[in-house]
């Protein structure tokens, strides 16, 4: 091993040794502070208790009702509408959506005979969307009783309590972050948490192969995790796959950003003519929909396809590169592919990056004596790396979870020694025979919630490890 | 404090009661109910009809719904076009009102939706065509629930493949030296052994056509199950146990299943590496046309797309009619072995698929739906089906009336030479390993690394490796 490879190795050592003891500093200090704030909370919270009163004890019966007696007639009536309508949307939808969320149906449909039956599936969801309900309608009842409070304490001091038009006033000017926030918080509520608590909770449940409605679905615990790791069959293909999921993820990642560095390094240099012209092919091939160009591919590396066409005319024979037997000639032809696709985003990216640098860098390099490698290592790299880090994080989850690539190239194929899948499938298209092909729903969001871990945790470090947040301030 | 917290346990009290008292407590149990088909046509009803797209393309669909939207008019009955994709999912759509009331799919397709009963269990007696359908036919639509057998589709098409070959392309001379059982037809069709030596002939010959390709003999992708499953059907091999009924009985390594292997092996030494992957499926009908392939094996109901190729290329439709020929599958030798005619010859299995019409048990007019299907498998609608879309009809009084591939096809399902695709749900899980075996034994005589599938002991062990891969997929995870 190289000085130079053994400084690198020490350095990221050191750097991951250096985010986690940052890291466990941060979570002993939060849990240490954890005896105040709670007590203090406390405190606040009893002196609301003991202090109240019978006005705010009617807005801890009824919603408004301390409001309203304070003649805060808007506001009173809006607290007091929201009671009404977290009531009537208990009782058509919410209690039996909580209720369900525990049994996920009692009652198996028959549609011979027109009996509806429970829809576990919807039940699920229903119950998901009504405990995100209830605890929406907790922190507005304590909002509630707050604001009553808090118009006990204004009276008390013998002040004016603000009007209602004042109070709307300041919402918009001082608190304007909780207007803006209000909707988008709601919409990530319903149209972002809602299906990731599901997707989780399923992975939970027996969903899936004849398990489906109208038939009942049932909790299981671990059972969906233990068998993704126990099973004989399952086990064993879940870490092969795994693994190649991994390295393909790493390597694609890696040739298509310094790939499209690279072609966006060659295309700036001066000496290139015909820049706009050269730069049009990449983006070209990236303008086609990426499925028509798998397709393509496939086509040309078929038997039938050109490629054959023409080592069959020149007297050899017909290779299979994406056949049952060509496990590393199609990863190959993937990482290829997958460049194609992404090497013009990345060239893209790299040339408006490489415009905005200060060429007087180069200038003083050059002055100094640096090699183009050095300038290269030394100016240009850090530099793209970190104003592009967020974006090579993205790239790499986009990699890890590319479901195309595989699925068009060479779907269709399972391999000896595998359970459900093929040598080249990642994760993404594990799970896709298992929960599309084959209906085992639970399984696949069992997978889903690995893949989420593991993207999650490589992608924190290798962000929390970059340039791009350790001298967040040093090209600001 | 002391009266603030019962006010908030009133408000937690008063929300729990109400919710229990109106919301849960108020939840009416359902009832079950009686069978939907009670004879009583109902009024004043729209019925949404999934077809297929040749049905609709070709027109079919539409003389249909004019045909009987006029007879039943009085009624105030009226059938439409679903206007859905024909392969439609009726459990996603069903249950939320948006699916078709009457579907016509393939067996597999429609059977499926048995096991969550998404489709109707039909009162057969009362459908017009019950005499005339086989019972091969009405097999595939049926189904033990519970301990009672109940009929859900009513057949209107078997599937079924024929061999497609080139009259013009037989050798001149095989009158003397391709018809040694002197019945004035050329071995070459009638014989697997005749055209693998015919084949093997042509490949090693080197002629090319008047494009510059090289000729072939008999060309088909093995790629496709269900065109390859058949070769191990002929020599004892079945999908599933009980007549594809048991899916934990898996027989594609049963009896002399391997021969059937063999024979692919061997077929796909005459051909060339296109044969492994899908190339030859997408080419074939051009490449027939231009004399490039000699034979292959697909569905009857792709026959004009030949007939458009030919035409492409100048032929006329007589010439057409004359040369291009459709016939039953060659018999296969006994033995397993295409250069070995001695132990005499084993009729050619193939799977094959019976498309019908079924009821969604969503549908809010299961009387008037029931009516659209008699009146759509009545003989005057499946003769003009036969007529416009060349489909082979699973009533067998309109099969013997138009004759040809009709009764050819017929007659194989009654003598078992088609085995129909299996109805249950598992028939899911067979397509990929059966396809990956394909591949892999096709690819066998062109690798040059040492064979794979050389002896019969790794043609069995394989054939077992498959089954048991089919029912880890189907039973691991269930």
């Amino acid at each position: 091993m190289t000085a130079n490879n053994q400084s690198f190795w020490k350095k990221t050592a050191q750097g991951v040794k250096g985010f986690f003891t940052d890291l466990g500093k941060k979570i002993a200090d939060w849990f240490r502070g954890v005896p105040t704030r709670w007590k203090k909370r406390f405190d606040s919270v009893k002196t609301l208790l003991s202090n109240a009163n019978g006005k705010v004890m009617a807005s801890c019966f009824v919603m408004g009702l301390g409001q309203l007696l304070y003649a805060q007639w808007i506001k009173g009536l809006i607290y007091l509408v929201v009671q009404v309508a977290f009531v009537l949307f208990f009782v058509f939808v919410g209690a039996k959506g909580i209720v369900g969320l525990f049994t996920l149906g009692t009652v198996e449909g028959n549609a011979w005979y027109g009996v509806e039956g429970d829809n576990s599936v919807i039940m699920l969801l229903l119950g998901i969307l009504s405990v995100i309900a209830l605890v929406l309608y907790i922190a507005v009842y304590i909002a509630n009783i707050k604001d009553a409070y808090k118009i006990q304490c204004i009276v008390e001091s013998f002040k004016q309590p603000p009007t209602f038009r004042r109070e709307l006033g300041t919402l918009l000017d001082k608190n304007f972050y909780k207007v803006a926030l209000a909707l988008p918080i709601l919409g990530v509520c319903v149209f972002c948490i809602l299906p990731i608590i599901f997707m989780i909770l399923i992975a939970f449940t027996n969903y899936g192969g004849k398990t489906v409605p109208p038939r009942l679905v049932d909790w299981v615990g671990l059972e969906n995790f233990g068998k993704i790791l126990t099973l004989s069959d399952f086990a064993p293909t879940f870490f092969k796959i795994f693994g190649w999921n991994i390295l393909w993820a790493v390597l694609s990642t890696f040739i298509n950003y310094f790939a499209g560095l690279g072609l966006a390094l060659l295309l700036n240099r001066k000496c290139v003519k015909g820049k706009v012209f050269w730069r049009l092919f990449p983006i070209l091939a990236y303008a086609v929909p990426g499925f028509i160009t798998l397709i393509g591919f496939k086509f040309m590396f078929s038997y039938g396809g050109p490629i054959n066409y023409y080592i069959t005319k020149a007297g050899g024979n017909a290779v299979g590169f994406l056949d049952i037997d060509a496990k590393w000639p199609s990863r190959i032809i993937g990482l290829a592919v997958n460049a194609w696709l992404c090497i013009p985003s990345s060239m893209l990216l790299a040339t408006g990056i490489l415009s905005n640098m200060n060429t007087d860098l180069y200038e003083a390099a050059r002055v100094d004596g640096a090699s183009s490698w050095k300038q290269f290592t030394k100016i240009t790299l850090p530099y793209v790396l970190f104003a592009t880090m967020p974006v090579l994080i993205s790239q790499f989850i986009g990699n890890f979870n590319n479901f195309g690539i595989f699925y068009f190239l060479r779907g269709g194929l399972y391999i000896d020694g595998y359970f459900l899948a093929s040598d080249t499938d990642l994760l993404i298209n594990w799970l896709y025979n298992m929960s599309i092909d084959n209906n085992y729903y639970s399984i696949g969001a069992a997978i889903s919630i690995v893949i989420f871990v593991v993207t999650s945790v490589i992608s924190l470090t290798v962000y929390v490890l970059s340039p791009s947040y350790k001298q967040e301030d040093t090209y600001q | 404090m002391k009266r603030t917290i019962p006010a908030i346990a009133a408000h937690i009290a008063l929300l729990v009661a109400l919710i229990c008292c109106v919301g849960l407590l108020g939840n009416t149990e359902n009832t079950e109910g009686v069978s939907k088909f009670n004879g009583e046509l109902e009024h004043n009803v729209t019925l949404r009809i999934l077809e297929n797209d040749t049905a609709v393309k070709q027109g079919y669909l539409g003389e249909l719904l004019a045909a009987f939207n006029k007879q039943y008019a009085s009624y105030g009955i009226k059938a439409v076009d679903a206007n859905m994709d024909q392969y439609t999912d009726l459990a996603n759509d069903g249950p939320f009102g948006y699916g078709p009331d009457v579907l016509y799919q393939a067996n597999d397709a429609l059977m499926k939706y048995v096991d969550n009963r998404h489709i109707m269990p039909l009162p057969t007696e009362s459908i017009d065509c019950f005499d005339t359908v086989g019972e091969k036919s009405w097999q595939a639509y049926t189904r033990n629930v519970e301990g009672t057998d109940y009929v859900f589709g009513v057949p209107v098409n078997v599937q079924g493949p024929l061999l497609y070959y080139r009259k013009d392309m037989l050798p001149q001379n095989w009158q003397t030296d391709w018809d040694d059982d002197g019945d004035g037809i050329c071995d070459i069709v009638q014989y697997w052994t005749d055209m693998y030596r015919y084949s093997k002939q042509l490949k090693q010959g080197n002629e090319v056509t008047a494009d510059g390709a090289k000729k072939f003999g008999y060309m088909r992708s093995f790629l496709e199950p269900y065109f390859s499953v058949g070769y191990l059907y002929s020599y004892g091999g079945y999908t599933f146990g009980n007549n594809n009924t048991d899916p934990k009985d898996i027989g594609h390594s049963a009896g002399e299943s391997y021969k059937g292997a063999w024979v692919v092996r061997q077929l796909a030494s005459v051909m060339d590496e296109r044969c492994i992957d899908d190339s030859v499926t997408v080419t074939a009908y051009s490449a027939l046309a231009s004399g490039e392939y000699f034979a292959t094996v697909t569905t009857p109901d792709v026959y004009t797309l030949f007939v458009t190729e030919m035409k492409n290329r100048g032929y006329s439709d007589e010439y057409i009619e004359e040369n291009l020929v459709t016939a039953n599958l060659p018999l296969l030798p006994a033995s397993g072995d295409l250069e070995d005619e001695s132990k005499g010859w084993v009729e050619s299995r193939m799977m094959g698929g019976i498309q019908g019409y079924a009821i969604s048990s969503y549908t809010k007019a299961p009387n008037a739906a029931l009516a659209f299907v008699n009146f759509a498998t009545s003989y005057e609608m499946i003769l003009r089906r036969n007529e416009l879309l060349g489909i082979v009809p699973a009533r067998t009084d309109v099969a013997s009336a138009v004759g040809g591939l009709s009764a050819i096809i017929n007659s194989n399902l009654g003598e078992g030479n088609i085995v129909v695709m299996p109805s249950i749900s598992e028939v899911a899980q067979i397509w990929t390993p059966l396809q990956t075996f394909f591949q892999d034994l096709a690819k066998d005589p062109f690798r040059t690394d040492g064979y794979k599938y050389d002896t019969v002991n790794k043609i069995k062990q394989k054939l077992v490796e498959v089954d048991e891969q089919i029912y880890s997929a189907i039973f691991t995870l269930a």
